[in-house]
């Protein structure tokens, strides 16, 4: 009965992610298994797309947690966007902005890439 | 005849004895007497006394009869239990008969008068007047009844005994027979009532025995005991049923005066005659079907040992088939199954070599695993087979696999000699799913026929029953001690909450945690840092259940020890920060509220760690969120944790209300699906400010209730309320602090 899925989409040289449903205890398993893949497959960049989550848990935004030390190590990074405003306000409230990027549109993500990307050649 | 007799005793042996005694001493002192009369009865004719009238004759045949009756219920009484096996059937008629010939020809050797043996008929050799028939000399009355109870003794004894051999497997008709056999034996022995010893029978009476003989035949095709018996069984039995054989044979001679006297042995029945002419018919019937019995006996026996082994074996699959039904309801230790599983084949003798393999358990392959073996080394098998794929195969039909040479098979690397001549493997299923198979291995090739496989089937259908049997059972118990288990983490982790509110002039306070599984990662608590400071934490530790639960204990001994050095909420927060990080795991964090109310400076300072805001409502009906910046403690490990959090103070005024909580509240979902939502709190806490902690507690969780439709939450809960009244609120007389902090389950 899980109501949460993890579309693969690239932009670029940029992994997508689009989460639909709720992320919560039971599903987290999945995003995690999509970042591993995305990880397995040397794909560093990563763009969360919130736009069809409706909601999050704690044990969801733990997967991010989970991975993100060992992306920028290898210079990529998870980048958050088009999140509503009420699963915005549960990363705001736990202070998530300030340790990952979370912007309004999958574009502007995607370029924030490119700029760090095009800053670090 | 009285049917009681011969129903065998079964329970009930002590109740039954007594009586049973009785009864024997009874009959035995009856058959005394009688057997008295009828000796002083030939006393008295030897003496020269004649019965005057016939009913003098009638009189004495009738009771020789009786005696005789008597005698037949009494042996039965003493029968009536049916011997352990065949072979101990055949003993006591042997013995008897052995007994009864040495008497017979003792007794009629001494008897002979010898001046006379030479010249005189039979009868008279023997003692007896000519014509008459009676008794000339002592000896003639003696040997006379001792030579007739013998005889008799023997008959009945012969007929008692082998009753238990023709009604093995009894049916209602061979029950009859049997009965209708003896029925007639008495009829045509009755028929020569008063019949002069030395006459001859004549048609009539002859024609009477016909029936008899007819169901002796049928009764002597009875002969079911013997396809149970091993092979040396049969051989014994055949041996002593030739031997009865002689004996009756011999007996049947000497009814025979002029066969017996060609033989030279002493004839007679002679006695028995002069005794009673009906009892000595009686007793060449009961020879006579002694002989017919012993005759098919011994045929059949022989006709029989070469499919002894068959029967054995068959007698062996029933044997062990059974010991396995009984293991499938007492025997759930694994190891232990296995062994009498493979071993169940080998003591039925349907294979000559077995072996067991399952998916093995801890290998994420199921890769099958030999678990027992019989009569093969288990660390020889893969040299010999590989298990692996015929696993698979069966796996794959369902079906036995039959390799009735097994040598040409590829999977097959065994060489001739090695005992695997042909190979059967069994699917072990139960529920449709497979639990395992189950090897079996004859050293000749097409050494299964039909029969092995289907009993080698049931062995495994038997084998899966019991094996998924101990699985469910190990399962459960399993999950009974994780239950257990939960429970005492449950007891613990309640007891890691405050078991009582801390008591400070002038405000009321009430708390409460509900954890939506046995334990949860929500944690709140007090500390009295001195007579007018109290610090207060609500936590949410990240995730659920058990690793939650840890951390939420980790999070209680932080704050009890930590909250007394450095009470001030930024420091406390940094600290717990610093302490925590070393501990969480990378995906787990930890969100706070933290706070020191101080009753004498009027003040409230609190600092949030990535937790919700705190609510606070004044006594004007203004509600606002206390979302002071912070992140959750854990998710940053260095510096950008003490940049980003700052604390608020604020000034207290009476009737200020400070509600913490879990995001559990916020987001509990109604019927509708809608979250319960911030907005709502405060409007709920904005109509109650005026209730005291403890009611407006209570009028917050009603409406959640109300909001969630039920009682059960799928988050784990907590609430925690302070009211400052801003003067002792002790002296107002009322009770302004709930004593029990709860914690109770979803």
């Amino acid at each position: 009965m899980s109501n949460f899925s993890v579309g693969f989409r690239t932009s670029g040289s940029v992994q997508v992610l689009e989460l639909n449903g709720e992320l919560d205890a039971h599903t987290a398993s999945e995003l995690e298994a999509a970042i591993q893949k995305c990880l397995d497959a040397k794909t560093v960049c990563i763009v969360v797309n919130g736009k069809n989550l409706q909601y999050i848990s704690s044990a969801g935004l733990g997967v991010f947690m989970a991975f993100i030390e060992e992306l920028r190590e290898e210079e990529g990074d998870i980048k958050i966007a088009e999140l509503q405003p009420r699963v915005f306000n549960v990363f705001d409230l736990l202070g998530f902005p300030m340790l990952f990027d979370i912007v309004e549109s999958e574009a502007d993500a995607v370029a924030r890439f490119q700029t760090t990307n095009g800053d670090g050649a | 005849m009285n049917e009681g007799l011969f129903r065998p005793i079964k329970a009930g042996m002590s109740v039954v004895l007594p009586g049973h005694r009785w009864r024997s001493w009874l009959l035995g002192g009856i058959a005394l007497i009688a057997c008295g009369l009828i000796a002083g009865y030939h006393v008295m004719m030897m003496q020269g006394w004649e019965p005057t009238t016939p009913a003098g004759v009638i009189v004495y045949n009738a009771l020789v009869l009786f005696a005789y009756l008597v005698i037949y219920l009494l042996l039965s009484d003493r029968f009536r239990r049916r011997p352990p096996t065949a072979i101990r059937v055949f003993w006591l008629p042997i013995l008897v008969g052995v007994g009864f010939v040495a008497i017979h020809f003792a007794f009629t050797s001494f008897a002979r008068l010898p001046e006379l043996s030479e010249i005189a008929p039979e009868p008279v050799a023997l003692g007896f007047e000519y014509g008459t028939g009676r008794p000339l000399v002592p000896a003639t009355v003696f040997n006379m009844n001792v030579i007739s109870l013998a005889g008799a003794a023997f008959a009945f004894i012969l007929l008692l005994r082998f009753r238990d051999l023709v009604l093995v497997k009894r049916t209602k008709a061979s029950r009859r027979n049997w009965y209708l056999m003896l029925g007639f034996m008495v009829f045509a022995s009755a028929l020569t009532f008063l019949k002069s010893p030395t006459g001859e029978l004549n048609f009539w009476q002859r024609l009477a025995t016909v029936p008899a003989v007819g169901f002796m035949v049928v009764n002597s095709l009875r002969l079911s005991w013997i396809v149970f018996l091993s092979l040396s069984e049969k051989l014994v039995s055949i041996l002593m049923s030739l031997f009865l054989l002689v004996i009756l044979a011999g007996v049947g001679i000497m009814e025979d005066s002029l066969v017996a006297s060609s033989f030279g042995l002493p004839t007679s029945y002679t006695f028995l005659k002069h005794y009673s002419y009906p009892l000595s018919v009686f007793v060449s019937l009961s020879v006579i079907f002694g002989i017919l019995y012993c005759t098919t006996a011994v045929l059949s026996l022989v006709f029989h040992l070469p499919t002894t082994s068959d029967y054995q074996q068959r007698a062996g699959e029933l044997a062990a088939m059974h010991s396995l039904t009984n293991l499938v309801g007492q025997v759930f230790e694994p190891d232990r199954l296995y062994e009498m599983i493979v071993a169940s084949p080998i003591e039925s003798g349907a294979a000559n070599a077995a072996w067991l393999a399952v998916p093995a358990r801890t290998s994420a392959t199921l890769a099958p695993q030999v678990v027992a073996t019989r009569n093969i080394d288990g660390g020889r098998i893969d040299q010999f087979v590989e298990v692996g794929s015929l696993y698979e195969e069966v796996a794959e039909t369902g079906k036995p696999l039959l390799l009735d040479q097994a040598l040409t098979d590829h999977r097959v690397s065994a060489r001739p000699g090695d005992g695997i001549g042909s190979l059967l493997a069994v699917p072990l299923l139960a529920r449709s799913e497979m639990l395992g198979a189950l090897f079996v291995t004859k050293d000749v090739s097409h050494g299964f026929e039909k029969d092995d496989a289907e009993a080698v089937g049931l062995f495994a259908a038997q084998a899966a029953l019991a094996i998924d049997n101990a699985r469910l059972l190990e399962e459960r118990i399993e999950k009974e001690r994780l239950a257990r288990e939960m429970a005492i983490a449950r007891e613990v982790q309640v007891k890691l909450l405050p078991q009582r509110l801390p008591t400070l002039p002038g405000v009321s306070i009430a708390a409460s945690s509900v954890a939506a599984h046995e334990v949860g990662g929500d944690y709140f608590d007090f500390s009295t840092i001195d007579e007018h400071r109290v610090a207060f934490i609500v936590a949410d530790v990240s995730g659920k259940g058990t690793s939650a639960a840890f951390y939420m204990a980790e999070m209680q001994g932080i704050f009890r020890s930590l909250t007394r050095l450095a009470p001030a909420p930024r420091t406390f927060l940094e600290h717990a920060n610093a302490t925590l990080s070393s501990i969480l795991e990378r995906s787990v964090f930890v969100s706070v509220i933290y706070g020191v109310l101080d009753a004498r400076g009027e003040t409230i300072s609190l600092a949030r760690a990535g937790h919700c805001p705190a609510a606070a409502i004044s006594v004007d009906g203004s509600a606002r969120l206390m979302r002071t910046p912070g992140m959750g403690l854990g998710l940053d490990r260095g510096s950008v944790f003490s940049t980003a959090l700052s604390e608020e103070v604020v000034a207290l005024r009476p009737g200020d209300v400070f509600v913490l909580y879990t995001d559990g509240v916020i987001e509990s979902r109604g019927l509708s699906g809608d979250q319960y939502g911030y907005d709502r709190l405060l409007e709920v806490l904005r109509k109650n400010r005026h209730e005291e902690a403890h009611d407006l507690h209570k009028a917050l969780t009603l409406d959640l209730t109300d909001f969630i439709g039920s009682s059960d939450y799928d988050d784990d809960m907590t609430l925690v309320i302070m009211k400052w009244h801003g003067i002792d609120v002790r002296s107002l007389n009322q009770s302004a602090v709930p004593e029990e902090a709860q914690m109770r389950p979803a």
